[in-house]
């Protein structure tokens, strides 16, 4: 373990770091009004909004969508049950600083300061959810969790289009930072790594974005675009409908599940390059025919607006939908489809150039729902042939149960698991 | 296990730990140490004087497999007082600069020292046209050597040394990228390790005054560390880098992790700016 717990402010710090506030707020700004930098930081009211951390299910997940999203993986290098408590209560007490915000300790300068700085001497909430989830891996024999893996829960395997590249796949543990900005994931994800210095091993991360739209008061919210140039997300449940979400996103208490699971959703990451050059270069009838949808509107084929529902009971031969459009095999809006519904989180990455001298860029896919298996895979398998594959390329992610939620400050993120796993090592 | 119980107190944990200060190491107290840390920073470059000079000749001498076997133990001595040879920028270029520092990588004209040489032996198999490169390096080392003896070690730097040494090991050692021609990376991770704990160790009967908690996950952290780098250990040396099992370079990357984050307050615990 580390001493990073270990007291190091002087004696004089409280006192100062009072006055410290008080002087700051009445010293007056030497930029006056009108007189203005380039390098003047943007302003948003957006950096105060807050999301709650305590509740029956971890934010981020029915939470709205902010601009940008960050996922990280990580080894868990704890060594044993013990270390992996510690673990669980560090992440869940620097997750509630990082989404609450506020001013991070003073510390004696002849030390490395507690934050990072980035977002100044208080540290501003900026809408921020962090995510824990597990993978697979974390219930082996290692922390003798065998018998507390969530029964849908397995290694993400590769499908027929995807070409996996194992330095972006799987993992023990991973966050997800939702946020308005990119700069508060990075400061959440460096405080994090920071607290966390012998207990996680970062083994991949992708940020990503949503492009912001102005508000259109009295009209039809839109899905996001994204990098295809599409609204992703047409056929998302409604996160409003709780009973929906039981169905849907949340374990259910009583499922075919370890009991601690209950209010715990299964993840499924994906990190899928798109070929946009070629993409940028195809007929758009070609493009809507592919995807399902027209382009600008995001409406179905025969529709006219984004949330009118396809009628393919109509179209059995598929001349108005093509039976092999994307949004056709992955939601068929039959009876028996309503159970492969899960809910899309998604975000778009840019990562700079390919060998071949092209933009690598693609959508961060993430996906929530009650059963892995009958949700992301089901669909997923029956996506495998479609002519969107010519254009895309899977080639990173994992699979993750994200836990249940922190109730109270008496609660921590794990505590269900752990607990469940101490009693069957107590009672076998 | 008891898991309520023990949560209202880690909630807390970094963000409100308000406690007494330390109390001031006085600037005396390090003129012993830091006259020890010189000694031995002296010498370690005595001998990888002696060392290197005995690598060139092998390769002056055309003999191959003999400059081979010797390019690990000679620079080994270098990797343990790094610190000090790094307060010479000029000079750590010269001697320890790797391709990638270098624009044009390999075929780069201001590429020498070690690893230009290690890239020849290694990744070329040949001691052809290595003569001028040997004997700058081996005047390069001279000149560390005559440098070092007029210098005033800072005791900020001495101190602070432990945590760049493993800052060197957890950016570049751990991942095989420093002796990326002949794996002899194991070599120079145990010399930096070295280098940190003899700062440490210097050091540490005023540490354990301020702080002995810190002391002892320190020592902790490098006992795990020695252990596992022990279990690689050879007749002379090291096994190569690629022999080290992915489950022992996570566990290594735990404990180096946490030293360098613990050893990064080392200095404000001596009360050093």
């Amino acid at each position: 373990m580390t001493t990073r717990e270990k007291p190091i402010l002087p004696k004089t710090t409280r006192r100062s770091l009072l006055i410290g506030v008080v002087a700051g707020a009445l010293t007056p700004q030497l930029a006056a009004a009108g007189n203005t930098s380039v390098t003047d930081a943007p302003e948003s009211d957006s950096v105060h909004q807050r999301q709650p951390f305590y509740g029956e299910h971890q934010p981020g997940i029915v939470t709205p969508r902010p601009a940008a999203g960050l996922v990280a993986s990580f080894d868990v290098l704890a060594q044993n049950r013990a270390g992996l408590e510690r673990l669980f209560k560090t992440l869940t007490e620097r997750t509630g600083f990082l989404m609450q915000g506020g001013t991070p300790p003073s510390l004696d300068p002849k030390f490395p300061a507690a934050d990072s700085g980035i977002l100044g001497p208080v540290v501003t909430p900026d809408n921020l959810t962090i995510t824990t989830s597990l993978g697979a891996s974390l219930f082996d024999e290692h922390f003798g969790l065998q018998a507390q893996k969530p029964r849908r829960l397995s290694r993400m395997t590769s499908f027929s289009n995807d070409a996996l590249r194992e330095e972006f796949c799987h993992g023990d543990l991973l966050l997800q930072f939702c946020s308005n900005t990119p700069d508060t994931n990075i400061h959440a994800l460096r405080d994090i790594v920071r607290n966390t210095p012998d207990s996680l091993l970062l083994r991949w991360k992708q940020e990503g974005s949503v492009p912001v739209r102005p508000p259109s008061p009295g009209k039809p919210k839109e899905s996001a675009r994204n990098f295809l140039g599409f609204r992703d997300g047409s056929a998302n449940p409604d996160t409003t409908d709780a009973e929906l979400m039981k169905q849907i996103v949340w374990v259910q208490p009583g499922a075919d599940e370890p009991g601690w699971t209950a209010g715990g959703s299964y993840q499924a990451v994906r990190l899928i390059r798109n070929f946009v050059e070629r993409w940028d270069r195809t007929p758009l009838q070609e493009q809507q025919s592919i995807i399902g949808r027209n382009k600008a509107s995001g409406a179905p084929f025969g529709g006219a607006t984004e949330a009118d529902v396809p009628n393919y009971a109509g179209d059995p031969q598929g001349k108005t939908t093509p039976l092999d459009a994307h949004i056709r095999l992955a939601n068929p809006r039959t009876a028996e489809a309503m159970a492969h519904r899960l809910l899309r989180r998604p975000f778009n990455y840019s990562n700079g150039v390919s060998k071949a001298n092209q933009m690598d860029m693609g959508l961060l896919f993430i996906a929530y729902q009650a059963d892995l298996e009958r949700g992301f895979i089901a669909v997923q398998t029956r996506l495998s042939g479609e002519p969107l594959e010519e254009y895309i390329k899977p080639f990173g992610g994992g699979y993750f149960f994200a836990l249940p939620g922190v109730r109270d400050e008496t609660d921590f993120l794990g505590r269900a698991l752990l607990e469940a796993a101490e009693s069957s090592s107590t009672h076998s | 296990m008891k898991l309520r119980s023990s949560m209202a107190a880690s909630l807390v944990g970094l963000s409100v730990s308000l406690a007494p200060a330390y109390a001031a190491v006085s600037p005396l107290d390090l003129v012993q140490p830091i006259a020890d840390y010189k000694i031995y920073v002296q010498g370690k470059i005595d001998t990888l004087v002696k060392d290197t000079k005995a690598f060139t000749d092998a390769v002056k001498s055309g003999d191959l497999a003999k400059a081979k076997a010797l390019y690990a133990p000679a620079r080994v001595n270098y990797e343990t007082i790094e610190p000090i040879a790094e307060l010479f920028s000029d000079l750590d270029g010269a001697i320890d600069s790797r391709a990638d520092d270098h624009e044009q990588k390999e075929k780069s004209a201001d590429f020498y020292g070690f690893h230009r040489i290690e890239y020849a032996l290694f990744s070329q198999n040949t001691t052809d046209g290595l003569g001028p490169l040997a004997d700058k390096l081996n005047a390069d080392v001279l000149d560390l050597q005559k440098r070092v003896a007029g210098l005033t070690v800072p005791p900020d730097k001495a101190v602070d040394g432990a945590a760049g040494l493993l800052e060197e090991v957890a950016s570049s050692k751990i991942s095989g990228e420093e002796d990326r021609y002949s794996h002899t990376d194991l070599w120079d991770f145990q010399a930096n390790i070295d280098g940190a704990q003899k700062i440490v160790a210097l050091v540490e009967p005023l540490v354990s005054k301020e702080d002995p908690a810190l002391i002892k996950t320190v020592n902790d952290n490098f006992a795990t560390v020695d252990g596992i780098l022990a279990k690689y250990k050879t007749g002379d040396g090291f096994e190569t880098y690629d022999k080290l099992s992915n489950a022992d370079r996570k566990a290594l990357a735990g404990p180096v992790t946490a030293l360098a984050e613990d050893l990064s307050k080392l200095k404000g615990t001596l009360g050093l700016n």
